[in-house]
Protein backbone atom coordinates (compact mmCIF):
# COMPACT_ATOMS: atom_id res chain seq x y z
CA UNK A 1 0.00 0.00 0.00
CA UNK A 2 2.91 2.34 0.77
CA UNK A 3 4.16 1.71 -2.76
CA UNK A 4 0.83 2.90 -4.18
CA UNK A 5 0.96 6.03 -2.01
CA UNK A 6 4.51 6.86 -3.12
CA UNK A 7 3.67 6.15 -6.77
CA UNK A 8 0.57 8.34 -6.53
CA UNK A 9 2.62 11.24 -5.13
CA UNK A 10 5.27 10.76 -7.80
CA UNK A 11 2.75 10.67 -10.65
CA UNK A 12 0.83 13.61 -9.19
CA UNK A 13 4.05 15.68 -9.22
CA UNK A 14 4.78 14.62 -12.79
CA UNK A 15 1.24 15.44 -13.99
CA UNK A 16 1.50 18.79 -12.21
CA UNK A 17 4.79 19.44 -14.04
CA UNK A 18 3.21 18.40 -17.33
CA UNK A 19 0.28 20.79 -16.90
CA UNK A 20 2.63 23.54 -15.76
CA UNK A 21 4.76 23.08 -18.87
CA UNK A 22 1.68 23.02 -21.09
CA UNK A 23 0.65 26.44 -19.77
CA UNK A 24 -2.23 27.89 -17.82
CA UNK A 25 -5.55 27.32 -19.50
CA UNK A 26 -8.97 26.88 -18.01
CA UNK A 27 -11.12 24.03 -19.28
CA UNK A 28 -13.42 26.40 -21.14
CA UNK A 29 -10.53 28.18 -22.83
CA UNK A 30 -8.95 25.08 -24.30
CA UNK A 31 -8.60 24.43 -27.96
CA UNK A 32 -9.95 21.04 -29.07
CA UNK A 33 -6.49 19.43 -29.21
CA UNK A 34 -5.67 20.74 -25.74
CA UNK A 35 -8.87 19.27 -24.34
CA UNK A 36 -8.09 15.89 -25.92
CA UNK A 37 -4.57 15.95 -24.44
CA UNK A 38 -5.91 16.84 -21.00
CA UNK A 39 -8.39 13.97 -21.05
CA UNK A 40 -5.75 11.48 -22.19
CA UNK A 41 -3.28 12.70 -19.55
CA UNK A 42 -5.88 12.27 -16.82
CA UNK A 43 -6.53 8.72 -17.97
CA UNK A 44 -2.87 7.80 -18.42
CA UNK A 45 -1.89 8.96 -14.97
CA UNK A 46 -4.23 6.54 -13.23
CA UNK A 47 -2.79 3.35 -14.79
CA UNK A 48 0.64 3.20 -13.08
CA UNK A 49 -0.85 4.71 -9.93
CA UNK A 50 -3.00 1.71 -9.11
CA UNK A 51 -1.20 -1.09 -10.98
CA UNK A 52 2.04 -1.79 -9.11
CA UNK A 53 3.38 -4.22 -11.73
CA UNK A 54 3.32 -1.44 -14.34
CA UNK A 55 6.50 0.67 -14.12
CA UNK A 56 6.00 4.38 -13.45
CA UNK A 57 7.88 5.00 -16.69
CA UNK A 58 4.98 3.42 -18.60
CA UNK A 59 2.87 6.31 -17.37
CA UNK A 60 5.55 8.98 -17.61
CA UNK A 61 6.71 8.25 -21.16
CA UNK A 62 3.25 8.72 -22.75
CA UNK A 63 2.76 11.85 -20.63
CA UNK A 64 6.03 13.36 -21.81
CA UNK A 65 5.30 12.29 -25.39
CA UNK A 66 2.01 14.15 -25.20
CA UNK A 67 3.79 17.23 -23.88
CA UNK A 68 6.16 17.10 -26.84
CA UNK A 69 3.19 16.65 -29.17
CA UNK A 70 1.50 19.60 -27.52
CA UNK A 71 4.58 21.75 -28.03
CA UNK A 72 4.70 20.78 -31.69
CA UNK A 73 0.99 21.38 -32.29
CA UNK A 74 1.12 24.75 -30.53
CA UNK A 75 4.16 25.71 -32.55
CA UNK A 76 2.52 24.58 -35.80
CA UNK A 77 -0.66 26.52 -35.06
CA UNK A 78 1.48 29.60 -34.39
CA UNK A 79 3.51 29.43 -37.59
CA UNK A 80 0.72 28.47 -39.99
CA UNK A 81 -2.80 29.85 -40.19
CA UNK A 82 -3.84 26.92 -42.36
CA UNK A 83 -2.64 24.33 -39.84
CA UNK A 84 -4.23 26.37 -37.06
CA UNK A 85 -7.56 26.21 -38.90
CA UNK A 86 -7.24 22.45 -39.41
CA UNK A 87 -6.31 21.74 -35.78
CA UNK A 88 -8.30 24.34 -33.88
CA UNK A 89 -10.97 25.32 -36.42
CA UNK A 90 -11.91 28.95 -36.98
CA UNK A 91 -14.42 31.29 -35.37
CA UNK A 92 -17.84 31.12 -37.02
CA UNK A 93 -20.43 33.90 -37.10
CA UNK A 94 -23.72 32.38 -35.98
CA UNK A 95 -25.72 35.61 -35.64
CA UNK A 96 -25.25 38.52 -38.02
CA UNK A 97 -27.27 41.71 -38.57
CA UNK A 98 -29.65 39.73 -40.83
CA UNK A 99 -30.41 37.28 -38.02
CA UNK A 100 -29.44 33.74 -37.11
CA UNK A 101 -27.25 31.90 -39.63
CA UNK A 102 -28.91 28.53 -39.27
CA UNK A 103 -26.69 26.86 -41.87
CA UNK A 104 -23.59 27.82 -39.86
CA UNK A 105 -25.28 26.57 -36.69
CA UNK A 106 -26.11 23.23 -38.29
CA UNK A 107 -22.46 22.79 -39.30
CA UNK A 108 -21.43 23.47 -35.71
CA UNK A 109 -24.11 21.12 -34.36
CA UNK A 110 -25.40 24.05 -32.33
CA UNK A 111 -29.07 24.29 -31.44
CA UNK A 112 -31.17 27.42 -30.99
CA UNK A 113 -31.44 26.51 -27.31
CA UNK A 114 -27.62 26.46 -27.01
CA UNK A 115 -27.43 29.83 -28.72
CA UNK A 116 -30.04 31.37 -26.41
CA UNK A 117 -28.32 29.90 -23.36
CA UNK A 118 -25.08 31.58 -24.48
CA UNK A 119 -26.92 34.87 -25.02
CA UNK A 120 -28.46 34.69 -21.54
CA UNK A 121 -25.05 33.92 -20.03
CA UNK A 122 -23.84 37.17 -21.57
CA UNK A 123 -26.80 39.09 -20.21
CA UNK A 124 -28.96 39.30 -23.34
CA UNK A 125 -32.39 37.75 -23.47
CA UNK A 126 -33.50 38.63 -26.98
CA UNK A 127 -31.88 37.93 -30.31
CA UNK A 128 -33.05 41.40 -31.38
CA UNK A 129 -30.39 42.88 -29.05
CA UNK A 130 -27.56 41.10 -30.89
CA UNK A 131 -25.53 42.46 -33.77
CA UNK A 132 -23.09 39.55 -34.00
CA UNK A 133 -22.59 36.29 -32.16
CA UNK A 134 -19.42 34.38 -32.90
CA UNK A 135 -18.69 30.80 -31.98
CA UNK A 136 -15.04 30.79 -30.90
CA UNK A 137 -12.64 27.90 -31.47
CA UNK A 138 -12.72 27.05 -27.76
CA UNK A 139 -16.50 26.55 -27.90
CA UNK A 140 -17.48 29.82 -26.27
CA UNK A 141 -19.86 32.27 -27.92
CA UNK A 142 -18.76 35.91 -28.05
CA UNK A 143 -21.49 38.47 -28.41
CA UNK A 144 -21.50 41.97 -29.84
CA UNK A 145 -24.76 43.71 -28.96
CA UNK A 146 -26.53 46.26 -31.14
CA UNK A 147 -25.61 49.84 -30.29
CA UNK A 148 -28.92 50.52 -28.52
CA UNK A 149 -28.45 47.43 -26.30
CA UNK A 150 -24.77 47.92 -25.49
CA UNK A 151 -23.89 49.03 -21.97
CA UNK A 152 -23.13 52.75 -21.63
CA UNK A 153 -19.46 53.53 -21.09
CA UNK A 154 -17.75 56.62 -19.69
CA UNK A 155 -16.61 57.32 -23.24
CA UNK A 156 -20.22 57.33 -24.49
CA UNK A 157 -21.16 59.80 -21.76
CA UNK A 158 -18.02 61.85 -22.45
CA UNK A 159 -17.08 61.60 -18.76
CA UNK A 160 -13.42 62.27 -18.06
CA UNK A 161 -11.96 59.84 -15.59
CA UNK A 162 -8.51 58.90 -14.37
CA UNK A 163 -6.82 55.75 -15.53
CA UNK A 164 -7.41 52.90 -13.17
CA UNK A 165 -4.50 51.00 -11.67
CA UNK A 166 -4.13 47.46 -10.50
CA UNK A 167 -3.78 47.35 -6.71
CA UNK A 168 -0.69 45.54 -5.48
CA UNK A 169 -1.23 43.36 -2.42
CA UNK A 170 1.51 44.13 0.11
CA UNK A 171 0.20 42.16 3.09
CA UNK A 172 -1.92 39.07 2.67
CA UNK A 173 -3.31 37.47 5.85
CA UNK A 174 -0.48 38.93 7.92
CA UNK A 175 2.23 37.83 5.48
CA UNK A 176 4.36 40.50 3.84
CA UNK A 177 4.54 39.96 0.07
CA UNK A 178 8.20 40.84 -0.37
CA UNK A 179 8.19 40.73 -4.18
CA UNK A 180 5.19 43.05 -4.33
CA UNK A 181 6.76 45.41 -1.77
CA UNK A 182 9.89 45.60 -3.91
CA UNK A 183 7.74 46.29 -6.96
CA UNK A 184 5.89 49.02 -5.08
CA UNK A 185 9.08 50.44 -3.61
CA UNK A 186 7.76 50.17 -0.07
CA UNK A 187 9.79 48.69 2.76
CA UNK A 188 8.65 46.99 5.94
CA UNK A 189 9.09 50.15 8.03
CA UNK A 190 6.82 52.10 5.73
CA UNK A 191 4.27 49.31 5.90
CA UNK A 192 4.36 49.52 9.71
CA UNK A 193 3.82 53.29 9.50
CA UNK A 194 0.80 52.78 7.22
CA UNK A 195 -0.58 50.09 9.54
CA UNK A 196 -0.04 52.23 12.65
CA UNK A 197 -1.93 55.10 11.03
CA UNK A 198 -4.83 52.69 10.69
CA UNK A 199 -4.52 51.77 14.39
CA UNK A 200 -2.76 48.45 13.81
CA UNK A 201 0.36 47.83 15.86
CA UNK A 202 1.48 44.52 14.37
CA UNK A 203 1.71 43.74 10.66
CA UNK A 204 0.69 40.16 11.50
CA UNK A 205 -2.75 41.47 12.42
CA UNK A 206 -3.34 42.94 8.96
CA UNK A 207 -5.74 40.84 6.90
CA UNK A 208 -5.05 42.69 3.68
CA UNK A 209 -3.14 45.78 2.66
CA UNK A 210 -2.99 46.90 -0.95
CA UNK A 211 -1.81 50.02 -2.75
CA UNK A 212 -2.13 51.08 -6.37
CA UNK A 213 0.08 53.30 -8.49
CA UNK A 214 -1.91 56.42 -7.66
CA UNK A 215 -1.23 55.84 -3.96
CA UNK A 216 -4.78 54.77 -3.17
CA UNK A 217 -4.68 52.03 -0.61
CA UNK A 218 -6.97 49.64 1.22
CA UNK A 219 -6.36 48.06 4.58
CA UNK A 220 -8.37 45.67 6.69
CA UNK A 221 -7.28 44.52 10.14
CA UNK A 222 -8.24 40.97 11.14
CA UNK A 223 -11.61 41.14 12.84
CA UNK A 224 -12.02 44.78 11.81
CA UNK A 225 -13.59 46.70 8.97
CA UNK A 226 -11.83 47.56 5.76
CA UNK A 227 -10.92 51.18 5.05
CA UNK A 228 -9.34 53.11 2.22
CA UNK A 229 -6.34 55.37 2.73
CA UNK A 230 -4.05 57.50 0.67
CA UNK A 231 -0.28 57.24 0.75
CA UNK A 232 2.00 60.05 -0.31
CA UNK A 233 4.27 57.69 -2.14
CA UNK A 234 3.35 56.73 -5.64
CA UNK A 235 4.03 53.15 -6.50
CA UNK A 236 6.82 52.65 -9.00
CA UNK A 237 5.83 51.86 -12.56
CA UNK A 238 8.58 49.37 -13.36
CA UNK A 239 6.51 46.38 -14.50
CA UNK B 1 12.11 36.30 -23.87
CA UNK B 2 13.20 34.46 -20.71
CA UNK B 3 9.99 32.43 -20.60
CA UNK B 4 10.35 31.60 -24.30
CA UNK B 5 13.85 30.25 -23.70
CA UNK B 6 12.56 28.31 -20.67
CA UNK B 7 9.76 26.96 -22.85
CA UNK B 8 12.18 25.70 -25.50
CA UNK B 9 14.56 24.35 -22.87
CA UNK B 10 11.68 22.37 -21.39
CA UNK B 11 10.87 21.00 -24.81
CA UNK B 12 14.48 19.99 -25.49
CA UNK B 13 14.85 18.52 -21.99
CA UNK B 14 11.71 16.40 -22.31
CA UNK B 15 12.74 15.26 -25.77
CA UNK B 16 16.16 14.24 -24.44
CA UNK B 17 14.57 12.40 -21.50
CA UNK B 18 12.38 10.45 -23.91
CA UNK B 19 15.34 9.56 -26.12
CA UNK B 20 17.40 8.46 -23.11
CA UNK B 21 14.54 6.30 -21.80
CA UNK B 22 14.03 4.64 -25.19
CA UNK B 23 17.73 3.92 -25.66
CA UNK B 24 18.13 2.74 -22.05
CA UNK B 25 15.19 0.36 -22.44
CA UNK B 26 16.58 -1.08 -25.65
CA UNK B 27 20.05 -1.54 -24.14
CA UNK B 28 19.02 -2.87 -20.72
CA UNK B 29 16.33 -5.27 -21.95
CA UNK B 30 18.33 -6.73 -24.80
CA UNK B 31 21.54 -7.10 -22.76
CA UNK B 32 19.69 -8.70 -19.82
CA UNK B 33 17.77 -11.17 -21.96
CA UNK B 34 20.85 -11.98 -24.05
CA UNK B 35 22.78 -12.66 -20.84
CA UNK B 36 20.05 -15.04 -19.67
CA UNK B 37 20.09 -16.80 -23.04
CA UNK B 38 23.87 -17.19 -22.86
CA UNK B 39 23.63 -18.72 -19.39
CA UNK B 40 21.03 -21.16 -20.71
CA UNK B 41 23.28 -22.10 -23.62
CA UNK B 42 26.15 -22.73 -21.20
CA UNK B 43 23.93 -24.95 -19.02
CA UNK B 44 22.85 -26.87 -22.13
CA UNK B 45 26.50 -27.45 -23.01
CA UNK B 46 27.13 -28.72 -19.49
CA UNK B 47 24.18 -31.09 -19.75
CA UNK B 48 25.89 -32.80 -22.67
CA UNK B 49 28.76 -33.81 -20.38
CA UNK B 50 26.69 -35.13 -17.47
CA UNK B 51 23.94 -37.73 -17.16
CA UNK B 52 22.72 -36.44 -13.82
CA UNK B 53 21.73 -32.94 -12.67
CA UNK B 54 23.22 -33.50 -9.26
CA UNK B 55 26.72 -32.19 -9.87
CA UNK B 56 28.43 -29.01 -8.76
CA UNK B 57 28.94 -27.52 -12.24
CA UNK B 58 25.24 -27.52 -13.12
CA UNK B 59 24.19 -26.38 -9.65
CA UNK B 60 26.69 -23.51 -9.82
CA UNK B 61 25.59 -22.58 -13.35
CA UNK B 62 21.91 -22.44 -12.33
CA UNK B 63 22.82 -20.45 -9.21
CA UNK B 64 24.73 -17.99 -11.38
CA UNK B 65 21.79 -17.75 -13.75
CA UNK B 66 19.45 -17.12 -10.84
CA UNK B 67 21.72 -14.47 -9.32
CA UNK B 68 22.25 -12.67 -12.62
CA UNK B 69 18.56 -12.74 -13.44
CA UNK B 70 17.44 -11.37 -10.10
CA UNK B 71 20.00 -8.57 -10.45
CA UNK B 72 18.80 -7.76 -13.98
CA UNK B 73 15.13 -8.17 -13.10
CA UNK B 74 15.38 -5.31 -10.63
CA UNK B 75 16.65 -3.00 -13.37
CA UNK B 76 14.15 -4.30 -15.89
CA UNK B 77 11.26 -3.57 -13.52
CA UNK B 78 11.91 0.16 -14.01
CA UNK B 79 10.95 -0.09 -17.67
CA UNK B 80 9.12 -3.35 -18.33
CA UNK B 81 5.82 -4.55 -16.90
CA UNK B 82 6.80 -6.92 -14.10
CA UNK B 83 4.12 -9.44 -15.15
CA UNK B 84 5.72 -9.74 -18.59
CA UNK B 85 9.07 -10.92 -17.26
CA UNK B 86 8.15 -12.85 -14.12
CA UNK B 87 7.92 -16.08 -16.14
CA UNK B 88 11.71 -16.27 -16.44
CA UNK B 89 12.10 -16.08 -12.66
CA UNK B 90 9.47 -18.78 -12.20
CA UNK B 91 11.23 -21.11 -14.67
CA UNK B 92 14.58 -20.56 -12.91
CA UNK B 93 12.97 -21.60 -9.61
CA UNK B 94 11.63 -24.71 -11.38
CA UNK B 95 15.15 -25.50 -12.65
CA UNK B 96 16.33 -25.67 -9.04
CA UNK B 97 13.46 -27.99 -8.13
CA UNK B 98 14.30 -30.28 -11.03
CA UNK B 99 17.94 -30.43 -9.88
CA UNK B 100 16.77 -31.56 -6.44
CA UNK B 101 14.54 -34.22 -8.04
CA UNK B 102 17.12 -34.98 -10.77
CA UNK B 103 14.49 -34.69 -13.52
CA UNK B 104 16.69 -34.02 -16.51
CA UNK B 105 13.90 -34.04 -19.14
CA UNK B 106 11.82 -31.47 -17.27
CA UNK B 107 14.98 -29.47 -16.64
CA UNK B 108 15.71 -29.32 -20.37
CA UNK B 109 12.12 -28.27 -21.10
CA UNK B 110 12.35 -25.45 -18.57
CA UNK B 111 15.66 -24.33 -20.00
CA UNK B 112 14.11 -24.32 -23.46
CA UNK B 113 11.16 -22.33 -22.11
CA UNK B 114 13.51 -19.62 -20.84
CA UNK B 115 15.38 -19.47 -24.14
CA UNK B 116 12.16 -19.27 -26.12
CA UNK B 117 10.76 -16.66 -23.82
CA UNK B 118 13.86 -14.47 -24.17
CA UNK B 119 13.80 -14.96 -27.92
CA UNK B 120 10.16 -14.01 -28.27
CA UNK B 121 10.52 -11.02 -25.94
CA UNK B 122 13.54 -9.72 -27.87
CA UNK B 123 11.54 -10.16 -31.06
CA UNK B 124 8.49 -8.45 -29.55
CA UNK B 125 10.56 -5.54 -28.22
CA UNK B 126 11.39 -2.46 -30.25
CA UNK B 127 9.48 -0.18 -32.57
CA UNK B 128 8.12 -1.98 -35.60
CA UNK B 129 4.86 -1.78 -37.45
CA UNK B 130 3.48 -4.94 -35.80
CA UNK B 131 4.11 -3.62 -32.31
CA UNK B 132 2.79 -0.17 -33.15
CA UNK B 133 -0.45 -1.47 -34.59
Amino acid sequence: MLTIIIRSILIYVIVLFVFRVMGKRQLGQMQPFELVLTLIIADLATIPMAEVSVPVLHGVVPLLTLVVLHFLLTWLTKISQRISKIISGKPVIVVNPKGIDFEAMKKLNLSIDDLFAALRENGYFSIAQIQYAIMETNGKISIMPKAQSAPVTNGDMKIKCDDSFIPIILINEGKIMKDNCALAGINEQELSTIAKKQNCEKLKDVLILSVDQSGEGYIQIQGGEGQSFKTKRLVSDEK
Amino acid sequence: MKSKVFHYLNFVFILLVLIVICVAEEVVVSSSLSAVQNYCFKIEELLKDFDSLKNMDIVMAVDNLEYEWFEDEMNLCYMVNHKSIQEIGQEIVRLKTYIAEDEITEFKVSLQEIENYCNSYLHFMGANIHNVL
